[in-house]
């Protein structure tokens, strides 16, 4: 597994293959667009997605967190993708195995009562500010601020020799904010090209790739 | 009423009309009379309305003797006709002949274009004969009570039959037959084919295999034989002429003439965005056309296409610039010159619009080829062939497509649901169906019902419902809208509707075009030049642009390959130039006029290479900024290509780890990689074999994708992928995905899904054509390969790799590949 390490405002952090990101100074994993539900809400509506790439989710989960061991886990909006199901009672049973503080930075997707994260100790906020880092669901600029967001579920196309092009999810750094890639397995990507003085880190299976520019 | 008093009836009408009826259309109603079912092998414009329908009739008339007094109500037939367009034609023609005889028949016509308050009223009380499509003869099975409503059908007629059979349109029609054998007990199937060559077939796959049907049926052929005259536009000049190309614009000056000369001309381009420049350009460079050329595509709006139709009628155009959307249809008799732009791919194809001149029966038909490159000649050469000696293709029927049975099963469980057993040996007697087993039937019946093969304890999956007695039924009633928005097996892009700001629609534009464009930007469409103001509510607003530079959308779809005739013909004349036969001192015979002068192009190729002949197979390699090429021709047409360049690829990634970028056309392919290529290795191991063929293949295809590209049909017509409500903003909520995302799910989760597994097999036996690639990779290995090192990229190989839709194929990590590449900044 090959992470990256990255140095915003005097803090570090780590990115993870997963799309997860590591806050070392405050101990909390970042997580978003994980779109638990989503399997379920569109077999619910008659759409056969197959029902055992949901486990898949939950099981990248647990993969990340005991990489990192983190005392806080941060997801950053998009957790549920739409109204209650049965995916719920596994969130539940996971957040049930949880040592670490859960928060959720509520998305444009997560419409579900906020009692019922309540029941289950997931606290909801709509923004989080630690020190100069804002994070937030949707990007944002604020002066003085640099933000961690989600939403885009950012992708990068490259090209190389011979004509060879290929799509892959990323993180999208630039100068005041970074979004972090979508999390879940039944999510797609949306590709934004990168401008100067912007980073891109693309993630594979088991390797977080800084890309060069042409 | 004998026969001979209902033959009297039909020929004293012709008699009246001045016509006789032709031997063929006797013998049809002859036939039918004697309750036979059949295919009719006849051309468009040769009276083949009136062989069947006439028939019809007289059937009827033998029923009811009092057949001149107002009939029973319900429907008495159905025509189902391809394109929407011909039904107006349909409804005049048969109502003509029962107006005059004297029977108060109604006839209607149902489509997608007919209102919500027709659709109502048919319903309530269906015409005597309907002439419809089979989409919407499949959303009548998908309405409350629809075995009523076919109960006392005795005919159910498929024009252009051979249109249907290699499409799910066919397969579509082939289940809606096979539960009309059982709900119309007196029903008789009819088809009407043009001219193909596996016509026993078409009417195997109309009648069902090993069905009654079949065996109680007949093949009338019309035997009505066409001259066509087949002339080439030959440049004068062949050393400007380009290598490659796909507009033909050059040559614009020798079309004028030929417009000038003849009453009215069809100029067939192959893609609408050549249709567009075409237009253009012809108007710019002879602005005296104005008013006088049209243009017809698919995108253009209804009304102008309509306008267009019968402009052409009533002679006042001197040219249209068209795409296939004029292949088919309404005759057009005052059309006396066909411009056939660039290669038509097909025999088929270029008989079709050949034959839509010179409509009138015993008139020549004249078609002019314009090669849009130098190559392209080559083609011009064999299509000559094959006019003359009378070669046409197969049309190859669809086996197992169980996307569209999930849909038709879904369609009759919206209706009055069904009973599984009841449905099975209906749909096993289908040509399509005929190798169904029961595991194949319950795995479906699974799929639509629990969404999966085995039950889940959390799971909510809802779609259709088993009842206490076991019918099979959809109870939720967005399940059954949403199904019923969705009938239907062609699938195309999101398209947006282009509008003027002012009001005035202009037609139809894919949405990945627009989505390319910023407001300000100036395109091409419809012959105009707009600009974009802005985009809103799945509409393009536009204005009016006085700007003489613009993008012309290119339309997606549509990228045709070469027949397996056609590819041989193509074989032969090249080889007839080859170096190597003048050494063999075969019978040598006269060079057509296309192949001599392409004389400048041979020779330029011999210079680096060689033209091969019957016992070669050549291979080029050279260098080139881009990279290191290897160019093949086994000239085999482009899908045969695309299945062989990515075999290669695959096994010679197998010996080094390395990545290509795979291009094909008609004539070779190219494999591209930033590495060079060991061809003494590829050579040495024998990589041209055809064993392990299919292994090798499927490994190749998971990497190249293929699959994933048939896919994306199979997931709109199976319900996966949901496309919206028509003109309505709001999209399903929460229920949007791509068929890309379903396809990796599938095939990381369940990868024996049925509908995962059609997308591959439809890949080998649809797309790659693997009984050709066999045949193909036989002749390579009875073949002495010849390995040309180039110092320059040759004429052969000029067109193939300039092309910039290509495929790819890897054995490297994907880590290792990224690490090479780079991401473009945007552009500010």
């Amino acid at each position: 597994m090959k992470t990256k390490k990255l140095k915003i405002h005097h803090q570090d952090f780590i990115l993870h293959p997963s799309g997860a990101l590591y806050w070392c100074n405050t101990d909390m994993l970042l997580i978003a667009d994980v779109h638990l539900g989503k399997i379920t809400h569109f077999r619910k509506h008659g759409v056969a997605v197959p029902s055992n790439a949901i486990q898949d989710n939950f099981d990248a989960l647990d993969a990340v967190t005991s990489y990192f061991k983190p005392k806080v886990i941060c997801f950053l909006g998009d957790l549920f993708h739409s109204y209650m199901n049965t995916e719920w009672l596994l969130f539940k049973d996971w957040t049930v195995k949880q040592e670490a503080k859960i928060v959720l930075i509520v998305g444009n997707h997560d419409v579900i009562n906020p009692s019922k994260y309540e029941e289950l100790q997931v606290h909801l906020s709509d923004e989080w500010l630690i020190g100069s880092i804002l994070l937030t669901h949707h990007p944002e600029k604020r002066d003085n601020f640099f933000t961690i967001c989600g939403h885009i579920h950012p992708g990068v196309q490259l090209q190389g020799l011979g004509r060879q092009y290929v799509r892959v999810p990323c993180f999208h750094k630039s100068v005041n904010q970074l979004v972090i890639p979508a999390f879940g397995t039944f999510t797609g990507t949306y590709c934004i090209p990168p401008t100067i003085n912007e980073e891109i880190f693309a993630i594979t299976e088991n390797e977080v790739i800084e890309i060069n520019f042409e | 009423m004998n026969r001979k008093d209902l033959f009297n009836i039909a020929e004293t009408w012709f008699n009246k009309q001045s016509w006789k009826p032709f031997p063929f259309q006797k013998e049809t109603w002859n036939a039918f009379l004697q309750g036979k079912h059949g295919l009719l092998n006849a051309p468009t414009g040769s009276g083949k309305t009136y062989a069947l329908w006439i028939a019809i009739v007289l059937q009827y008339i033998k029923n009811t003797p009092d057949y001149q007094k107002k009939p029973a109500k319900g429907l008495k037939a159905i025509w189902i006709t391809p394109l929407r367009s011909l039904s107006v034609e349909i409804k005049q023609s048969t109502e003509r002949f029962v107006q005059e005889i004297g029977i108060p028949f109604t006839i209607g016509i149902r489509s997608g274009d007919t209102s919500q308050k027709e659709r109502a009223a048919q319903k309530r009380n269906m015409p005597d004969l309907l002439i419809t499509t089979p989409e919407s003869l499949q959303l009548l099975l998908a309405s409350k009570g629809y075995d009523k409503t076919f109960k006392n059908v005795i005919a159910v007629v498929n024009d252009e039959w051979h249109e249907l059979i290699g499409s799910k349109r066919g397969v579509q029609m082939e289940l809606a037959l096979s539960r009309l054998k059982t709900i119309s007990p007196a029903i008789r199937i009819w088809g009407i084919s043009a001219t193909i060559g596996n016509l026993s077939q078409a009417r195997e796959v109309l009648l069902g295999s090993h069905a009654d049907t079949l065996q109680n049926s007949v093949l009338v052929k019309a035997n009505i034989k066409k001259k066509i005259t087949v002339r080439s536009i030959i440049p004068k000049k062949m050393d400007t002429f380009p290598w490659r190309g796909h507009l033909g614009i050059h040559l614009l000056e020798d079309v004028f003439p030929i417009i000038q000369q003849s009453k009215t001309t069809l100029l067939f381009t192959n893609t609408r965005a050549q249709c567009e420049i075409w237009f253009q350009k012809l108007l710019e460079k002879y602005p005296e056309l104005a008013g006088e050329i049209a243009m017809h595509h698919g995108s253009i709006n209804k009304e102008t296409r309509l306008w267009v139709e019968q402009a052409i009628r009533n002679e006042t155009l001197k040219a249209v610039v068209c795409t296939s959307s004029l292949d088919l249809g309404v005759d057009f008799t005052p059309v006396e010159s066909i411009i056939q732009i660039g290669g038509p791919k097909g025999i088929a194809r270029f008989l079709q619009r050949a034959g839509r001149s010179g409509h009138q029966p015993g008139k020549e038909s004249i078609i002019y080829f314009l090669p849009t490159h130098a190559i392209e000649l080559i083609e011009a050469s064999a299509l000559q062939k094959a006019v003359k000696n009378n070669i046409v293709e197969d049309r190859i029927p669809y086996l197992n497509s169980f996307d569209v049975l999930v849909q038709y099963l879904i369609s009759l469980a919206v209706s009055d649901g069904f009973y599984p057993k009841t449905i099975f040996p209906e749909i096993k007697s289908t040509f399509c169906f005929q190798t169904i087993t029961e595991e194949q039937y319950v795995w479906i019946l699974n799929f639509i019902t629990k969404g999966s093969q085995s039950l889940n304890a959390y799971d909510e999956y809802k779609k259709v419902e088993i009842e206490s007695d076991g019918r099979f039924k959809v109870n939720s009633r967005a399940v059954a809208m949403r199904h019923r928005l969705q009938i239907g097996t062609i699938v195309s892009d999101a398209v947006l509707t282009v509008k003027y700001l002012k009001g005035g629609f202009l037609g139809s534009i894919e949405e990945w075009f627009v989505s390319k464009l910023s407001p300000g930007d100036v395109f091409t469409f419809a012959g105009r030049n707009l600009e974009l103001f802005r985009i809103k509510n799945m509409q393009v607003l536009v204005k009016k642009s006085k700007k003489k530079t613009a993008k012309v959308p290119s339309w997606m779809g549509g990228r045709m390959t070469f027949s397996a005739q056609m590819s041989t013909l193509l074989r032969e004349e090249l080889y007839s130039v080859s170096d190597q036969k003048s050494v063999n001192s075969v019978v040598i015979k006269p060079l057509s006029k296309e192949l001599k002068a392409l004389a400048p192009i041979f020779i330029k190729q011999r210079k680096e290479s060689i033209v091969p002949g019957p016992d070669q197979f050549l291979i080029e390699t050279f260098k080139s900024r881009e990279g290191y090429h290897a160019v093949f021709y086994p000239f085999e047409g482009r899908f045969v290509h695309e299945a062989l360049g990515s075999l290669l690829a695959y096994r010679i990634s197998l010996l080094t780890p390395i990545t290509f970028s795979i291009a094909f056309n008609d004539y070779g392919f190219e494999l591209l990689s930033d590495q060079e290529i060991d061809m003494q290795q590829v050579l040495d191991n024998n990589l041209f074999t055809k064993e392990y063929l299919n292994n090798d293949l499927q490994k190749s295809l998971n990497a190249t994708e293929m699959a994933r590209r048939k896919f994306r049909d199979i997931a709109v017509i199976a319900g996966l992928v949901f496309t919206g409500y028509p003109n309505k903003l709001i999209k399903s909520k929460h229920l949007q995905s791509s068929s890309q995302l379903l396809f990796s799910v599938f095939n990381d989760y369940e990868p024996d899904n049925l509908l995962l597994r059609q997308a591959f097999i439809e890949t080998f036996e649809h797309q790659l054509e693997e009984g050709r690639l066999i045949e193909a990779l036989e002749r390579i290995e009875s073949q002495n390969i010849v390995w040309k090192q180039c110092k320059n990229p040759t004429p052969f190989s000029f067109p193939i790799i300039t092309d910039r839709l290509r495929e790819k194929l890897s054995s490297e990590k994907l880590a290792d590949r990224i690490k090479r590449m780079t991401a473009q900044l945007e552009k500010l």
